[in-house]
């Protein structure tokens, strides 16, 4: 059209208005080239007021999706932007939706199983990147049940066949600590207890590997550790003011939910830094206990591979041979010493002997020793006597008494309530 | 079904785990004719004893007692003197007796009897010998018994310093044969305990339906029996339990049964059949069709924490470890089908099994797989 200017190439007039299948374009008629491209929209209103249209809405593809399964994937990429994952995790969790609602089972699935299967596919894909979101986590933001959550993911995993990795343990303890709010004063927190987060971060770090090291992990959900981990971690970098305070009160402090197995982690964590602070001379002298031992965690941490060799020794062997008398104290003993040669101590008292490194499942004595079932001769085709069977059965005068006894209960719970 | 006898439920010892052969005589002096005979004889009732066919499965329900303890527990002294004959007859030759009716730990004791019967023979053929002599030397024989021929040689070598080659040969060669039945004796397919030190997996639950193919009126059933219990908004069977064996029953009112809770398989055969001799008798035509064992639960010990976290980098492909829903393992076995739940303080629930060999199948395969994460 004469007025919209020439074409770079021939230099001719003849420029027509032309949409490419949504695009619209200048076109030269004589020679074909493009001058100058619209934006890709597709409806007129849409172009009218010179608004983005996205892909998924330009396409035909939503069409093909039943609404349901729209609505699944929008709250797949809701949840994904409410976590605040990366963009590329969007794109793999709505992939593993539509893979799940590929199978009948799924899409014959009440709504709620829909709604957790959603938070099933994020939570798979956080793991498959290391992304440290636990299981509790999404179960909140969904107001989903955990045992409903863990019955859907485990049949999920099965269908689709995946390899979910472990939650990474340290990628965990860095986003939880973060979440601790004591890294600023407020009026809540006073200035004694701030602390800097990169010292109760590292020294937390270190406080979970020893906890993974000596059994305290496996097995367990790993928050309860973390958050003992911490708590330790932070009392330790300041004992004098912090050591009144208590686990429960620190939690609420730092605007974090106690988990409830976490006062006996703390326990568990605190009578293996006891054992280890039994290889240091100069803290055996001291007596320490479970209060006194926190001042001295950062030197028992500094020490800690060599101080967790001499205060254990490997269970795994010992437990074999429960029945014959391990020479404890002379290993001990001799362990001690070569312990205090090596840091250059006199050779005072001596240490503890090394004490069984086991799970503390392990440690604990059985509630109740099971009997050995006693040997049961039953072939399967021995006679069955009547008086056997008669002992299970109602005489007729019993059956009167439950009958009546029956009706009287009916004719009670039917009347109605008294005034 | 069931009533068939099982000889491949039958546990093989180790070679190693000898049973402890009975004691050796206090006294090693000079003794009197007479004394010497009835020591003799009450030395071999112990040893026939020992020989005496042991309840099969005895060892299999406690893995800790040693497997002596259990022979001389379950000896009958009285049927010592009965055997004694039978021992003498057979101490020639060897080869031609069928030992495959004996399970396979008497095998072991059954290369004994010819060493015992041959030394009975020699002590009947030389009674010219000094008796003192005879008397230690029995001891050593029996200390050192297993499959030490050359102790044994020796031992005959000491007795008889200076005899005839025609008594040597023959306490050793039915011991030459006793050891080639050892080496050839089968071996049972599906053996619960072999590198595995002992540990049996114990029998916890068993699952099995029965029809009763009879259509049952539910509301009689839990108004007549005593043992019942019917709520037919919660569950729409009646749950009847009985004392001997332990067991619950679900009944429905098509005339299928479920029986849990037995602890072997015939066991719960005998449950489902009392259950059905009650509904019985409560009036209904109740038959007995189609006895299967649906599932069987097991457990064990191995004694030693187990890493679950490496355990399931290493085998990822058949286990599913998550902490933060249940502390154990849960490890998918391929063959055999069988789910097991493995625990850190090395406690070990074998489940999905139909057949008892199965369980301990898949103990065996994952025995050696534990005991490689035992080290942290």
């Amino acid at each position: 059209m004469p007025g919209r200017g020439r074409c770079p190439d021939c230099g001719s007039t003849e420029l027509v208005e032309d949409s490419h299948y949504s695009q619209s374009q200048l076109v030269c008629s004589d020679c074909g080239c493009v001058v100058t491209e619209g934006i890709l929209t597709t409806t007129f209103s849409d172009e009218g007021n010179l608004r983005e249209v996205t892909y998924s809405r330009s396409t035909g593809e939503n069409e093909q999706v039943s609404r349901s399964q729209q609505r699944g994937l929008r709250r797949v990429r809701d949840l994904c932007r409410v976590l605040q994952l990366p963009p590329t995790f969007e794109d793999t969790a709505v992939a593993y939706y539509q893979q799940a609602y590929r199978h009948s089972g799924i899409r014959a699935a009440r709504l709620q199983k829909k709604e957790v299967l959603v938070g099933c596919c994020v939570l798979i894909t956080c793991r498959q990147h290391n992304w440290p979101l636990t299981m509790g986590a999404i179960c909140t933001l969904l107001y989903a049940d955990l045992d409903v959550f863990s019955s859907i993911y485990m049949q999920i995993v099965k269908l689709l066949g995946l390899d979910v990795p472990s939650l990474c343990l340290a990628e965990l303890v860095k986003t939880y600590c973060s979440s601790f709010k004591l890294f600023q004063a407020s009026p809540s927190v006073p200035a004694k207890y701030v602390e800097d987060k990169e010292k109760m971060l590292s020294r937390t770090l270190q406080l979970v590997e020893l906890a993974n090291e000596t059994w305290l992990v496996t097995g367990r959900h790993p928050l309860p550790v973390i958050t003992a981990a911490t708590f330790l971690a932070w009392q330790s970098l300041q004992p004098a003011d912090r050591l009144s305070c208590s686990l429960a009160r620190f939690c609420k402090l730092a605007n974090v939910d106690l988990p409830y197995p976490a006062s006996s982690r703390l326990q568990e964590l605190l009578a293996v830094l006891l054992r280890m602070a039994e290889q240091l001379a100069w803290l055996r002298v001291l007596r320490l206990d479970r209060r006194s031992v926190v001042k001295h965690i950062g030197d028992l941490l500094q020490h800690r591979h060599s101080l967790l060799r001499l205060a254990f020794r490997d269970g795994t062997a010992e437990v074999g041979t429960r029945g014959k008398e391990p020479p404890v104290w002379g290993q001990g003993q001799r362990e001690g010493e070569v312990g205090n040669n090596s840091l250059g101590l006199p050779q005072g008292k001596r240490p503890a002997s090394p004490a069984l490194l086991l799970p503390p499942c392990m440690l604990k004595p059985p509630k109740r020793i099971c009997p050995a079932p006693p040997v049961s001769t039953v072939t399967g085709d021995e006679n069955i006597s009547d008086s056997e069977i008669e002992q299970y059965l109602r005489t007729p005068q019993e059956v009167r008494d439950f009958q009546r006894a029956q009706a009287a209960r009916q004719a009670a719970t039917s009347v109605p309530n008294p005034p | 079904m069931a009533s068939a006898p099982r000889p491949e439920r039958v546990p093989r010892l180790l070679a190693g785990c000898l049973p402890p052969y009975p004691p050796p005589p206090p006294t090693v002096g000079l003794l009197s004719m007479e004394q010497e005979e009835t020591y003799l004889e009450l030395y071999l009732d112990q040893c026939a004893a020992q020989d005496d066919l042991a309840p099969p499965r005895s060892p299999l329900f406690n893995p800790v007692v040693p497997y002596g303890m259990y022979i001389l527990n379950a000896s009958n002294p009285d049927t010592a003197f009965n055997s004694n004959p039978e021992v003498k007859e057979t101490s020639g030759d060897f080869s031609s007796v069928d030992l495959s009716f004996l399970p396979d730990e008497v095998t072991q004791e059954n290369k004994d009897q010819p060493v015992i019967s041959s030394r009975h023979e020699t002590e009947e053929n030389s009674e010219s010998q000094s008796l003192q002599s005879r008397l230690p030397s029995l001891s050593e024989q029996d200390i050192g018994l297993g499959l030490n021929s050359s102790s044994l040689s020796n031992s005959h070598s000491q007795l008889h310093p200076g005899d005839s080659d025609s008594v040597q040969p023959s306490p050793e060669k039915p011991n030459s044969d006793s050891l080639s039945l050892a080496s050839i004796t089968p071996m049972t397919p599906m053996t619960p305990v072999s590198e595995c030190c002992g540990i049996v997996p114990q029998l916890q639950n068993i699952v099995s339906t029965v029809n009763l193919a009879c259509k049952l009126d539910l509301k009689k059933i839990a108004l007549h029996a005593k043992n019942a219990e019917y709520n037919p908004k919660r569950f729409a069977a009646v749950i009847m339990r009985i004392r001997e064996p332990r067991t619950t029953a679900l009944i429905f009112s098509s005339g299928k049964m479920v029986c849990t809770g037995a602890k072997s398989e015939e066991q719960s055969r005998l449950a489902a059949r009392k259950y059905a001799r009650v509904v019985q008798k409560l009036g209904f035509p109740a038959r007995f069709l189609d006895f299967k064992i649906q599932n069987m639960v097991g457990s064990c010990d191995v004694r030693f924490p187990i890493r679950l976290e490496g355990l399931v980098l290493t085998h990822q492909q058949f286990s599913s470890y998550e902490p933060e829903l249940f502390p154990g393992l849960i490890y998918r076995m391929v063959k055999p089908r069988i789910v097991l739940l493995i625990f850190v303080s090395g406690k070990v629930v074998l489940t999905g099994a139909k057949e008892r060999s199965e369980i301990y199948e898949a103990f065996e395969n994952i025995y050696p797989i534990l005991k490689g994460f035992k080290k942290a």
